[in-house]
């Protein structure tokens, strides 16, 4: 009984958090398209700027927004400078965000070196359930996961920002007939992206030790989530995704270790998406 | 009217593996002329370090393969190199008889070429696009590191595994070790010349045609009764086979092997080398591998972060304006000449 109350526990963490890592992934990668490998090297850039904003002395809170909007500003630099012009060229902009994750992880290397950096939790203490403990701060973060993921299913589905966005998934030729300014779209839905992905960064940095490859753990896992829910599913499919993949580590990791554990998992995901390419959530 | 001359020379403006594979024979023959006498100019560190790097070059045009003349990017490449390093360290404690490197050489071909060959059939038979191909291959690099950390009773874990050198023993004709930095060298250097010919041949022969008509037009390859699928497969097959067996000796070579040999990191490096040397030539590939990663492990000493901010750099400038690669672009050369001649 204990075990299985832990087990619960520890899969709604994991997946409300994987769903925040992934959440920025889901958004480029399902509204405009590009395979974003670069999501690593936000999610890095975002806690190496939380880090650096709280070691100036900024209160936590605004620490993670400054770096989120940082990260947004570089998401809209790169979709200005290079991404828009390849638009037409998925696979172009695959490698180009891959040479933007390398480079990127070069500068946060120069700017702040290779040790590893620890950003001090600002909600300390756990939650005594009787047979569970739940660390607060991540028992936070998973709410701010769900208000974010609820707050971007409001935008989407009530305003008039949202009826754009989904008029340009469903058809972007006839949308810009309409009159709709596709390429500010792509920007605004791009920057949003990269914004998201340096929250989460920011906001998981406390949960680890911070170094320049941190992104990296996330990065394969945040796409097995977006295929595994179904790309362009940003709600539901993320929730699903991230409850498959971090669900089932959380269960195989009861039997073997941790890192064996995620071995399954990405068989597990790779099996999905050669049986269900457009996802669990969509029919064949 | 230049609809119709579009149509018939789709190629006309861009370059073309047939443009490359022209001047390149000449090239190949000269650079591996100059492989082949550099033992006895230079000496000491280099001799020792050039085998491995010819061995990344060898893993670069299985890259190459796959990528320039199937049109199909694997991110995973050096999760084969590094499974076929562990294999090799695995078979050296075997005692069958025969001698153990000759097993790890040979099972390295087998493991390889099974696991790409169970992976492409599986993914390629659904149709699975490039891009998820890339993220799949992505995963199995992840995934052979994390085997190799986990399962540390065989694999050493982080520590890594040490790895003997080999001996190439004739039977009663007697054997050579491969102690030494030179006879090393004069034994990696045929395998890694005999790859780029079985390759080149390989590509110009029917196969290669088939492959670049799938690369080109699927559902054309498809109307004339060709399965798309068993012909990827088999180029995937072949090109994890490669891999894994430069890794075999490459393990050998530099006497051990640690999971991060198989890590992403590494793994997209080689499309780093493959992307600047050239994806539509092998011998750009191969070349590719040799001297990025020579002038990375240079330069590295130098200025290690610096030096990947530049590779990086030159890597976007590559994908951006120069697709051809430094290979492309010297296959255009002689053409601007001739254009430039003829106004």
């Amino acid at each position: 009984m204990e075990t299985a109350v832990s087990v619960v526990v520890d899969a709604t963490l994991i997946t409300l958090i994987l769903a925040l890592a992934a959440f920025g992934l889901a958004i480029i990668y399902g509204l405009v398209g590009v395979i974003n490998m670069g999501h690593g090297a936000f999610l890095t850039l975002g806690a190496y700027l939380t880090w650096a904003a709280t070691t100036a002395g900024v209160p936590f809170v605004p620490a993670v927004l400054l770096a989120a909007l940082g990260v947004g500003l570089v998401g809209l630099a790169l979709e200005h400078l290079i991404i828009r012009h390849f638009y037409d060229r998925p696979f172009d902009t695959l490698l180009l965000t891959w040479a933007f994750f390398l480079v990127m992880t070069e500068i946060i290397k120069i700017v702040f070196g290779t040790d590893f950096r620890n950003v001090a939790s600002p909600l300390a203490g756990a939650i005594d359930l009787g047979t569970v403990k739940i660390p607060i701060y991540r028992a936070t973060i998973a709410l701010v996961s769900l208000a974010l993921i609820g707050g971007t299913a409001f935008v989407f589905y009530r305003t008039t920002l949202g009826i754009k966005i989904r008029a340009l998934i469903q058809n972007r030729e006839v949308a810009s007939l309409l009159g709709l300014d596709i390429a500010l779209m792509y920007k605004l839905v791009f920057g949003v992206g990269a914004c998201a992905a340096g929250l989460a960064g920011g906001l998981i940095s406390p949960m680890l030790s911070v170094d320049p490859y941190i992104g990296n753990v996330f990065l394969v896992r945040s796409f097995f989530v977006v295929i595994v829910g179904g790309v362009g599913q940003l709600l539901g499919g993320t929730l699903i995704g991230s409850f498959f993949i971090g669900g089932s580590e959380t269960l195989f990791a009861l039997f073997s270790k941790q890192v064996f554990a995620q071995t399954v998992v990405f068989l597990l995901a790779i099996i999905v998406l050669r049986f269900r390419p457009a996802g669990l959530l969509r029919a064949r | 009217m230049t609809v119709d001359a579009d149509k018939r020379f789709p190629a006309a403006g861009r370059i073309t593996w047939r443009d490359i594979g022209a001047s390149e024979t000449g090239v190949a023959v000269v650079v591996l002329a100059i492989f082949a006498l550099l033992p006895m100019v230079v000496s000491g560190y280099p001799i020792y370090i050039l085998p491995q790097y010819m061995l990344f070059g060898m893993m670069a045009m299985s890259l190459g393969l796959m990528w320039g003349f199937v049109g199909i990017l694997s991110f995973g490449q050096a999760g084969f190199f590094a499974l076929g390093a562990y294999t090799m360290g695995l078979a050296m404690h075997t005692n069958w008889g025969i001698n153990p490197a000759y097993v790890g050489l040979l099972l390295s071909l087998v493991v390889g070429g099974t696991l790409a060959a169970v992976v492409g059939y599986f993914l390629f038979s659904a149709g699975v696009r490039a891009t998820y191909f890339v993220l799949v291959t992505l995963a199995l690099s992840i995934m052979v590191e994390q085997v190799a950390v986990s399962q540390s009773e065989i694999t050493g874990g982080w520590n890594g595994m040490f790895i003997d050198r080999m001996s190439l023993t004739f039977g009663p004709l007697g054997d050579v070790p491969l102690f030494d930095d030179a006879p090393a060298y004069y034994a990696v250097l045929p395998v890694v010349a005999l790859s780029y010919v079985l390759l080149r041949w390989l590509v110009s022969a029917r196969f290669g045609k088939i492959l670049a008509g799938i690369r080109e037009n699927e559902d054309r390859m498809t109307a004339l009764g060709y399965n798309i699928s068993v012909h990827k497969t088999r180029a995937f097959a072949l090109s994890g086979a490669i891999a894994c067996f430069a890794g075999a000796l490459y393990g050998t070579h530099a006497n051990f092997v640690a999971p991060s040999l198989g890590g992403v990191l590494f793994s997209t490096e080689v499309v780093v080398w493959v992307a600047i040397g050239g994806r539509h030539s092998l011998l750009g590939a191969l070349l590719g591998g040799i001297l990025v990663a020579s002038l990375s492990n240079y330069l590295s000493t130098v200025t290690p972060e610096y030096w990947q901010l530049v590779l990086g750099l030159i890597f976007i400038a590559v994908i951006v304006f120069f697709k051809g690669g430094v290979a492309g672009a010297v296959a255009q050369l002689p053409r601007l000449w001739r254009t430039g001649r003829q106004p």
